[in-house]
């Protein structure tokens, strides 16, 4: 017997509000459609009706996660249509921010996925760790999660003592070799829930499009730090993280890795921490008109900004893709036979975030 | 991007304007074949990133289709004709939900989608609200409440 199960939109196997409709024959999942907009701001129409300046208030709005992401693709768009030079100082704060934001941002999801399957203890170590990071960001930003850092041109703020975040990041980063990426890849109560489940193969991810963590799950090497390199990846000695299964594991074993990287980019960053300015000019140029994209790596895959601009006070177009509205309708595809009961875990190791799809 | 690269990006649309810009190349092509492209820049190895729309004065909508490659990016930039557009999701499935939110915000068609159902559209605001907004604000405004 054929029977349809609606998750959502607001539901406790959904960490966010969106409706994940599941066909299922007895146990095993036959068919899934997904439904979103339940939190659209209209955020892209706003931006054409606010300031270039009070946009980035409002960008950063988009999500509570990867704030920093969306500002800078932001910004950087801006500044490729005006041809504005940033300063490296400027450059090097933001990759090392946006590096921080992939880590707590990872941290925050290997909690949920170790909640997910039952692994209380680590879910308080990961939480325990992400909080430390938001702490090394408030002080550094003043916030913990709108960090105010950017503005059209470098950052608002400078890190002028680098050194006790450098040797807390350390330390974090023995906590996480030592304890989070054993636990994960190599426990038994792990491995048994998470391999196999939700497999998304290198072809579906192909055939799907899907980005960041979950396509670098599948085997799939693509990642914008490495594709359209921006900041100083190139100089810090980026390295693209990939894992073949295709199934939960590997999901999170991509992002316990990367949390790895991460810590190893913010270091590198704030250790060669260049001398000068940390931002191109005082107050706010006149934006020519003209049109401009950015492409930045967020923590959930790649993030895309369209601005226009007509040579006025606003943006004539503002145009927002975030990774989440790529990457969740593949659940379609990773959920396809499998047990109903693994449909909350499948969905979580996509990390979908519904503030960023909806805008 | 190589030589070769160009050349059959420049296949593609005989007749488009080809600028090399500094986020990637942009080929406005206004009578573009969207269908080739779907099926060309797939089997070059490219994966669609995304659309923008943009509407345009006389009804019509400018759709750019963003495409991504390692260490490339293409923009190709089209505008519709009749207010509607062949899907190009039967060749590059990741363009679903793309389409159905252009049709969303702009209203246009896309002939040949297998499910062109609203993705992002309030219930309350018609297809293609985003050019109410750009062209009577008001209606999309509620009044403004200024503190007494």
């Amino acid at each position: 017997m054929s029977y349809t199960i609606p998750i959502g939109p607001y539901h406790p196997a959904l960490e966010e509000p969106y409706k994940v409709n599941v066909q299922c024959g007895g146990d095993t999942v036959q068919a899934v459609s997904v439904e979103v907009g339940y939190s659209f701001r209209g955020i892209e129409l706003l931006a054409q009706r606010t300031g270039w300046v009070q946009d980035l208030t409002l960008i950063e709005r988009v999500c509570g996660i990867c704030s920093h992401t969306h500002t800078t693709t932001f910004c950087r768009a801006v500044e490729t249509l005006a041809e504005i030079e940033v300063p490296a100082r400027a450059v090097y704060i933001r990759t090392a921010v946006l590096e921080l934001e992939r880590l707590h941002s990872h941290l925050l999801w290997v909690g949920l996925a170790s909640e997910y399957i039952g692994f209380q203890s680590l879910f308080m170590e990961a939480f325990n760790l992400r909080e430390r990071v938001m702490d090394l960001l408030e002080s550094i930003s003043g916030n913990r999660v709108h960090y105010g850092m950017n503005r059209i041109g470098g950052v608002n703020r400078d890190i002028t003592d680098p050194d006790p975040i450098v040797a807390q990041l350390r330390a974090m980063g023995e906590i996480v070799e030592r304890d989070i990426v054993p636990s994960l890849t190599e426990s038994p109560t792990a491995m048994s829930r998470m391999r196999g489940v939700g497999v998304l193969t290198a072809a579906q991810a192909i055939e799907w499009g899907v980005i960041g963590p979950v396509a670098r799950a599948s085997g799939i090497a693509t990642d914008v730090r490495s594709d359209l390199p921006y900041g100083f990846y190139p100089e810090l000695g980026f390295k693209i993280v990939t894992q073949t299964g295709g199934d939960v594991l590997a999901r999170v074993a991509v992002r316990a890795l990367e949390v790895l990287e991460s810590i190893r980019l913010v270091c590198a960053a704030l250790q060669d921490l260049p001398p000068g300015p940390i931002r191109a000019f005082e107050g706010m140029p006149d934006i020519p008109a003209g049109e401009a994209t950015a492409f930045t790596e967020a923590p959930r895959g790649e993030a895309i900004y369209y601005v226009a601009s007509d040579g006025g006070a606003t943006p004539a177009r503002v145009k927002i893709r975030t990774p989440s509205f790529v990457n969740i309708p593949a659940l379609e595809a990773m959920t396809m036979g499998q047990q109903f009961g693994d449909v909350p875990l499948i969905q979580a190791s996509v990390d979908p975030c519904l503030s960023c799809t909806d805008r | 991007m190589t030589g070769s690269d160009t050349a059959a990006l420049a296949a593609i649309a005989p007749s488009a304007r080809i600028e090399h810009r500094r986020d990637g190349v942009w080929i406005i092509a206004p009578d573009l074949d969207v269908e080739a492209m779907a099926r060309e820049m797939n089997r070059l190895g490219f994966r669609l990133s995304t659309m923008t729309g943009l509407a345009q004065a006389d009804g019509e909508t400018a759709l750019i289709y963003h495409f991504v490659a390692a260490g490339r990016a293409v923009h190709f930039k089209t505008r519709t004709r009749g207010g509607a557009l062949p899907s190009i999701t039967p060749i590059l499935r990741a363009g679903s939900w793309i389409e159905r939110e252009v049709r969303d915000f702009f209203g246009v068609r896309f002939p040949g989608h297998p499910n062109l159902a609203p993705l992002l559209r309030p219930a309350e605001l018609r297809e293609g609200f985003f050019r109410d907004a750009a062209e009577v604000p008001e209606q999309l405004t509620r009044a403004r409440t200024e503190p007494s």
